[in-house]
């Protein structure tokens, strides 16, 4: 054993102060819309930030069940229409829907997580593609509903919680709200992590089996994973949704999922912040490459397959790497 | 009824197709007892754990646990219940720390002994390393924590000496007994190694071709013209 | 009705010919080919550009060759590069790969929808009882047959079939038995990613191409081998079938939600049966 000496004890003190970095952290994105004046950067920033929240519900999955999703876009397009359908045709208040957009989503995943989790991990991945397009088909054939590719606009009324609705939809006020709540949940997923329970589906992962023998059901902790999977994403969905005010049906095509998927890859899933980090890179790496999005795609495709190779863990992995330097006893 | 067995499996029947890895197999365990199980490969002793402690289903007899049917429980319920096993091939957590592992375990038996499980089993100087870090070893002895924390009533392991040494072995098997005293366990112990069985238990259980062969004190066993043509052969001479 | 059920034999055995390749590579390389759509959508668009040059037969036997060889690629510089790691690794490179052929056909070919015309010596209708049927789609079918008939008398009896279904039950005993596993997995891709492109080749004059149209079908064909049961051949043909006559049924009779009817029948399916119709236990 090469790490025999390495005392382990250290990643616990150096995760204690994760709290207070993701703060600071936080405070600075708050300062940023001030300090910031290009609306081009604000508007960049705020997608990132939406997409972040996706990618952190894809890397969620990955981290807590082993579970890769091809089509997380799924939840985040379901929420943005229930969103736009819920307000078009319902008397329903805003709030009550902006909840039930997040929950109808929630409550569907956790169902279907009983099928879906009883067949392989590959399997598993592409069930998630399938149910993700045929959403799509929905909402493209089924024109009366959901207004086919034309998509639909979003009738939001005056004030949303409160707050005028133009506040979510400028991008300077909007990204300070997607950015807190992109903060709260990647707080909320640290303390998942060092629960019990978030500590009992690591187990689940790792060896299903003893876990039984030690006494645990393993389905249901599994299907809670997949369901607060999905309600990140429709959280994101929904903040789309309001700051966009339009939903067509690419926010359930498996180019969406795709997208989320390689933020998270190139981000690294272990770690809580790296979905995020990755859409943040994601977005700035499409800014960049400005002439040739023609062929973003390809570009994208290609950064998935070396990340995939040359980089398993992704930013984050690399970052923990260069930190403890201790890369011996490492598992990959 | 005169006495309630800690552990009582009646008829225990497994087959595969046509052939019967287990055929109508009883046992009866005293409280506080070790009992050593043996016999030659194939003899239906992995089998028989199996069908005990719930891994895929049994398709005849009984298992009572103090007295409790537990037949339809699952292997879950039948830990929560209070039989727990070890695995012949080391089955843990590699990926959790040997302190996350044993806790996680403590928890679903709802009795936090873990630290005193860590320090008997001298697993507390690994405990914040992974699993998969630490020597085959120790590996072992963190698989027998899993199912020795929470005071289980009956234990029942599955060649916890597998792969260690004359000297390991040893060592662990008087940890066995000397545990077992002091919490009150009652051992099912499968063992190829002789001198461990022979050294720990007071009673043996003989398996040949997927049924009982025989019962009884080491002396007896040894002495059984039957196992020793079945079994012992030429490892007792 | 009749012609509702012939149709959904076209559709049925157009997905049969693209699944079966999945299958074949599943049973070898224990992974899954996300890429199996963009070889699906290559494979039309070689065929329409070799129709232009040398007609109908040659825009087949184009797309079955290029294909073919694309998949011997594949397999060299993908699966087995890649065959130590666990499965998803492969699955998300060939992820990546279903993007960048994607972006490729549409630098080549364009974003508009192409329409590769039924060749006219097949492009009349015959008469089947009182109704009249496209010759075309009768050609379809007929291609599906030959492939399920082919295919099965090469995986009974040749020595590389027996080894193929061999090793998609057991594969670590199969190899172990000395069995050359490379030689026979670039075969083995080489044939299904022919395959992919036969039958993209053969879809073509029936839906409009386009370079998504790969990723839309992908994931009917994934609902096959996920009903029928990874890795299982006649699973395969069974879910293509049964989900070649839903689809249509659906098309006609529930066209707003058509798409989800062969995810109904699947969610059914893996309620009745974990490991799919005729799937191994896992």
């Amino acid at each position: 054993m090469p790490a025999a000496t390495v005392n382990r004890p250290m990643p616990r003190k150096r995760l204690s102060a994760f709290p207070f970095v993701l703060i600071a952290i936080a405070v600075f994105g708050c300062i940023l819309p001030t300090a910031v004046n290009s609306p081009l950067l604000l508007t960049l920033l705020t997608s990132a930030t939406i997409n972040g929240i996706l990618a952190t519900a894809v890397g969620l999955l990955i981290r807590h069940s082993g579970l890769v999703s091809f089509g997380h876009a799924a939840f985040f397009g379901a929420a943005a229409y229930v969103m736009v359908l819920a307000l078009e045709r319902t008397g329903i208040s805003v709030e009550t829907v902006i909840i039930a957009a997040i929950v109808l989503p929630t409550i569907c995943a956790f169902g279907l997580a009983f099928v879906m989790l009883r067949v392989s991990g590959v399997a598993f991945s592409m069930l998630t593609l399938a149910v993700a397009q045929a959403c799509y088909e929905l909402v493209m054939r089924w024109r009366e509903l959901a207004n086919g590719e034309d998509g639909l606009a979003v009738k939001l009324p005056n004030r949303v919680f409160g707050l005028a609705v133009g506040v979510f939809q400028r991008p300077d006020s909007m990204f300070l709200i997607c950015w807190i709540i992109l903060m709260i949940v990647l707080l909320g997923l640290w303390f998942l992590g060092r629960s019990h329970f978030g500590t009992l589906t690591l187990a689940i992962q790792d060896n299903e089996e003893r876990a039984r023998f030690i006494g645990y059901e393993t389905t249901v902790p599994r299907a809670i994973i997949f369901a607060l999977s999905a309600a990140v994403a429709a959280t994101a969905g929904v903040l789309f949704s309001l700051y966009n005010g339009f939903v067509t049906p690419d926010t359930l095509h498996w180019t969406l999922s795709g997208d989320a998927l390689i933020m998270a890859i190139i981000g690294g899933a272990r770690s809580v912040w790296g979905p995020a980090l990755g859409a943040v890179v994601f977005f700035f790496i499409r800014d960049a490459a400005g002439g040739y999005t023609e062929h973003w795609p390809a570009l994208i495709g290609i950064t998935l397959i070396l990340v995939t190779v040359a980089m398993p863990t992704g930013l984050s992995g690399a970052f923990a790497l260069v930190r403890t330097r201790f890369g011996g006893a490492r598992n990959g | 009824m005169a006495e309630t067995w800690s552990l009582e499996a009646r008829g225990l029947t497994k087959r595969y197709g046509g052939f019967f890895a287990l055929n109508g197999v009883s046992i009866t365990l005293k409280r506080g007892e070790i009992r050593g199980l043996i016999g030659s490969n194939g003899a239906g002793k992995s089998t028989f754990m199996d069908v005990l402690s719930g891994r895929g289903s049994n398709l005849g007899g009984e298992v009572f646990l103090e007295g409790q049917n537990i037949t339809p429980l699952s292997e879950r319920a039948r830990r929560r219940a209070g039989l727990a096993r070890s695995f012949q091939k080391t089955n843990i957590f590699p990926e959790l720390t040997v302190r996350q592992q044993v806790e996680l375990a403590a928890r679903a038996a709802e009795e936090d002994n873990s630290e005193d499980v860590l320090r008997e089993l001298h697993l507390l100087q690994y405990a914040d390393r992974k699993a998969a870090d630490i020597s085959y070893g120790d590996q072992r002895r963190v698989d027998l924590a899993l199912a020795l924390v929470g005071h289980p009533k009956v234990l029942l392991l599955d060649e916890p000496a597998a792969g260690l040494t004359m000297g390991e072995s040893l060592a662990l098997a008087h940890l066995l007994r000397d545990l077992a005293e002091r919490w009150d366990l009652t051992v099912l112990l499968v063992e190829h190694d002789m001198e461990v069985i022979f050294s720990i238990c007071s009673h043996i259980t003989v398996l040949h071709l997927g049924q009982l062969l025989t019962e009884g004190t080491p002396g007896e066993v040894r002495a059984n013209p039957e196992v020793v043509r079945a079994y012992l052969g030429s490892a007792a001479a | 009705m009749l012609v509702q059920i012939l149709n959904g034999l076209v559709y049925g055995g157009m997905l049969y010919v693209l699944s079966v390749g999945l299958v074949l590579i599943f049973g070898l390389r224990r992974v899954v080919n996300f890429a199996h759509g963009g070889l699906f959508m290559l494979g039309a668009y070689v065929g329409y550009a070799a129709y232009g040059i040398g007609g109908f037969w040659a825009a087949i036997v184009a797309s079955i060759v290029v294909l073919g060889i694309f998949g011997i690629v594949l397999d060299r510089l993908v699966f087995r590069a890649l065959q130590k790691q666990e499965p998803m690794v492969t699955v998300l490179v060939t992820f990546g790969l279903l993007m960048v052929l994607e972006d490729f056909v549409q630098s080549v070919w364009g974003k508009d929808l192409l329409t590769f015309t039924t060749p006219p010596s097949l492009s009349g209708t015959v008469a089947i009882g009182a109704v009249s049927f496209p010759v075309y789609r009768l050609v379809v079918i007929a291609a599906a047959v030959i492939v399920v008939g082919g295919l099965s008398a090469w995986l009974k009896l040749s020595r590389a079939g027996l080894y193929v279904r061999a090793s998609s039950v057991d594969p670590v005993t199969t190899a172990m038995q000395g069995v050359d596993t490379e030689h026979l997995s670039a075969l083995v891709v080489g044939v299904g990613a022919a395959l992919a492109g036969l039958s993209g080749v053969i879809a073509a004059p029936l839906l409009a191409l386009s370079p998504s149209m790969g990723s839309t079908i992908l994931i009917e064909s994934f609902i096959v081998v996920v009903t029928g049961g990874l890795g299982s051949f006649t699973g395969a043909f069974v879910a293509a079938m049964v989900i070649g006559q839903l689809h249509n049924l659906g098309v006609v009779f529930v066209p707003n939600i058509a798409s989800m009817v062969p995810l109904i029948l699947m969610v059914g399916v893996l309620i009745w049966r974990p490991a799919g119709l005729l799937g191994a236990k896992a």
